[in-house]
């Protein structure tokens, strides 16, 4: 019997479900494979027990722990798939501004006093503490990045095909900018997060030009000690590192908060 | 074996006619401050003299990452089956520097010794070196003199030196004269003593200095063992591996299988490690030999100085590139570690 595979998306903007989507030459050879039996962006339907279950998307709502407690209860293997499952990604930046900051920022002043007043307006516009998946339930692997790694993808579904243990080296975003020779951010005179990131990426901001932002969630030795003293030695303003944390890495137990 | 003067320019149409052949690498600006080994194409500009250590040392090519090792496939009996890699390509690695030269030929020893690397010894025997000599020290981070490398030509086919009157072209084996064939270079029949008295005028000292003799260094290592000195320098390290990986002289890597989705065919592959990296000594239990920062940054500098230079006696297999100390995000230099330790165990000459 093919493994039942299903996706279940929470907050989130479905992105890593598209980047699946666009595995194309390897998609139909997956679906010889498996058996998809919920899948928002494709499909709909309801199965009972799931052999791989794909969580996306962070945790927000009462309701979406009781869904999640769910869906743990049915899985055998349950997956976060790409960063607000791993680490809150930028939803989890609400857990440090207060709502009614928020949702002015957006929105603007005249709807946020209005939301504030009229409970038909929008009632879901505060909500508890925005959490990972593994905040809530057990979470047996985590496939890392904004969006997700398609290689990633497929390396941890044939693994778990096949029966073999998947691996995810818990390296520096540094090692791939190694192996594909990029001149480091440092050396432009530029602040990266590359050193205390999650690899896994192939460095892939780097390699266009652009900085590491660790949207793939810090490293479990992530020595940001040392990379707060750094970026104050290069003479970067606080207030715009503290921004950069805030962007991916707000539920980082040692980013959070950034002092003076 | 022959001597030869040439101008710039006529050692550029030359390699530019092997790079026709044959991959050909030469240093090429990176971004603002670096250089990487690549390819030579046919408009791109030769810089001589003005090119600093490239991000990764020219080895890597022998030994580059994400190399097959073999492939299987399931054959009309349903068996799967062996299927070698595909041979590399012929290439010239071109404008290698002593420091990278030494490390090349460092790097033959340690493949070479049981169990002998097949993957290497193939890509290495395909494999042509245009070294280029110093006349003066890269930057403020070079060192190859302290520790012994500056001289290296060995492992070389060919030898340039720039001269002031132009460019020394020395053949240094026989397969160093089979590509200077294509070359219309004039005879030198004094290209040794040209080279000698443009060696003279290097600078004294070159580049920095070490505190003791690299021949002291592994006793005084021993002795400092317990050195805070590696936990120090730890404090300030990301455990991110690159000063590893861009050494002339790391070859260490982790092998991975994977499989088509069918389950039909496979490939392994071997792609780079680093010790610096806190997984790469963690077993089964778990248990990690080396968890600390501190003692990764011990094992890496008792690798170069001691651990490799007894087994092999080859002198140290740190090379002076100063590499590990340009690429590192935190400033953590080789030498000035093993200078501290040194002042700290009382070595200092
Ligand atoms: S650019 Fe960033 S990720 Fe790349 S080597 Fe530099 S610090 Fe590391
Ligand atoms: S390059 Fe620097 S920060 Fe990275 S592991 Fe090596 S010493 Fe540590």
């Amino acid at each position: 019997m093919k493994p039942k595979v299903a996706f279940f998306d929470f907050a989130s903007c479905e992105g890593c479900q598209l980047a699946l989507l666009n595995c194309e030459d390897d998609l139909l050879a997956i679906l010889a494979q498996v058996e998809l039996v919920e899948f928002r962006e494709a499909i709909s339907e309801q199965a009972g027990r799931y052999d791989i279950a794909f969580i996306e998307g962070s945790i927000h709502r009462e309701q979406d722990i009781e869904r999640l407690y769910d869906i743990r209860s049915r899985s055998k293997v349950l997956v976060a798939l790409g960063a607000c499952a791993c680490n809150g990604n930028v939803q989890a930046r609400s857990n440090f501004v207060a709502p009614a900051e928020n949702y002015k920022a957006v929105y603007g002043e005249e709807d946020r006093n209005r939301v504030q007043v009229d409970g038909e307006y929008w009632p879901l516009w505060t909500h508890t503490r925005v959490r990972a998946v593994h905040e809530v339930v057990k979470v047996d692997y985590q496939l890392r990045g904004c969006p997700m790694q398609p290689t990633e993808f497929l390396h941890l579904l044939k693994s778990l095909l096949t029966g073999r243990e998947p691996s995810f080296p818990a390296n520096a975003v540094c090692v791939e900018c190694k192996k594909n020779e990029n001149e480091c951010v440092y050396d432009r005179g530029l602040a990266c997060f590359g050193p205390i990131a999650f690899g896994g990426c192939d460095a892939i901001c780097i390699n266009s030009g652009h900085l590491c932002d660790g949207c793939r969630g810090l490293l479990p030795y992530a020595n940001v000690k040392a990379h707060r003293q750094l970026l104050k030695e290069m003479g970067i303003d606080i207030t715009s590192v503290q921004n950069r944390y805030r962007l991916h890495l707000s539920n980082e137990p040692d980013a959070g908060e950034v002092r003076r | 074996m022959g001597s030869y003067l040439a101008t710039e320019e006529q050692v550029s149409t030359w390699l530019h006619l092997l790079a026709k052949e044959r991959d050909l690498f030469w240093p090429r600006s990176v971004g603002q401050f670096n250089y990487s080994f690549l390819p030579l194409g046919e408009r791109d500009e030769i810089c001589f003299d003005r090119y600093l250590p490239t991000i990764v040392p020219p080895g890597r090519r022998l030994l580059p990452d994400d190399e097959t090792l073999f492939t299987s496939q399931q054959g009309d009996d349903r068996l799967s089956h062996y299927l070698p890699p595909q041979p590399s390509a012929p290439m010239v690695l071109a404008g290698v520097r002593p420091c990278d030269l030494k490390g090349i030929t460092q790097l033959d020893t340690v493949m070479a010794a049981a169990p002998a690397d097949p993957y290497y010894h193939q890509r290495r025997v395909n494999t042509v070196i245009i070294a280029m000599n110093c006349l003066a020290p890269c930057d403020s981070r070079c060192f190859c003199s302290a520790v012994g490398a500056l001289g290296a030509q060995d492992g070389a086919d060919v030898f340039l030196t720039l001269l002031a009157e132009g460019v020394l072209v020395e053949s240094l084996s026989a397969r160093g004269d089979e590509i200077l064939v294509k070359a219309s270079f004039s005879l030198c029949e004094d290209g040794k003593e040209r080279r000698l008295v443009a060696e003279g005028t290097r600078p004294l000292p070159f580049g920095r200095e070490l505190a003791v003799v690299p021949e002291a260094l592994p006793e005084m290592l021993r002795k400092g063992y317990e050195s805070p000195v590696y936990h120090r320098y730890g404090e300030r390290c990301y455990s991110c591996g690159t000063c590893n990986l861009v050494c002339p002289t790391c070859y260490c890597f982790e092998v991975r299988d994977e499989m088509s989705l069918d389950g039909f065919s496979g490939r392994r592959s071997r792609t780079w490690d680093s010790c610096m990296i806190p997984a790469f000594a963690e077993v089964a239990g778990p248990h990690n030999f080396r968890a600390e920062v501190g003692e990764r940054q011990r094992h890496r500098l008792k690798r170069k100085f001691e651990y490799l230079p007894e087994r092999f006696g080859l002198g140290s297999f740190c090379v002076g590139c100063g590499r590990c100390g340009r690429q590192c995000t935190a400033n953590i230099d080789i030498l000035n570690m093993v200078n501290d330790i040194a002042v700290e165990v009382g070595g200092g000459s």
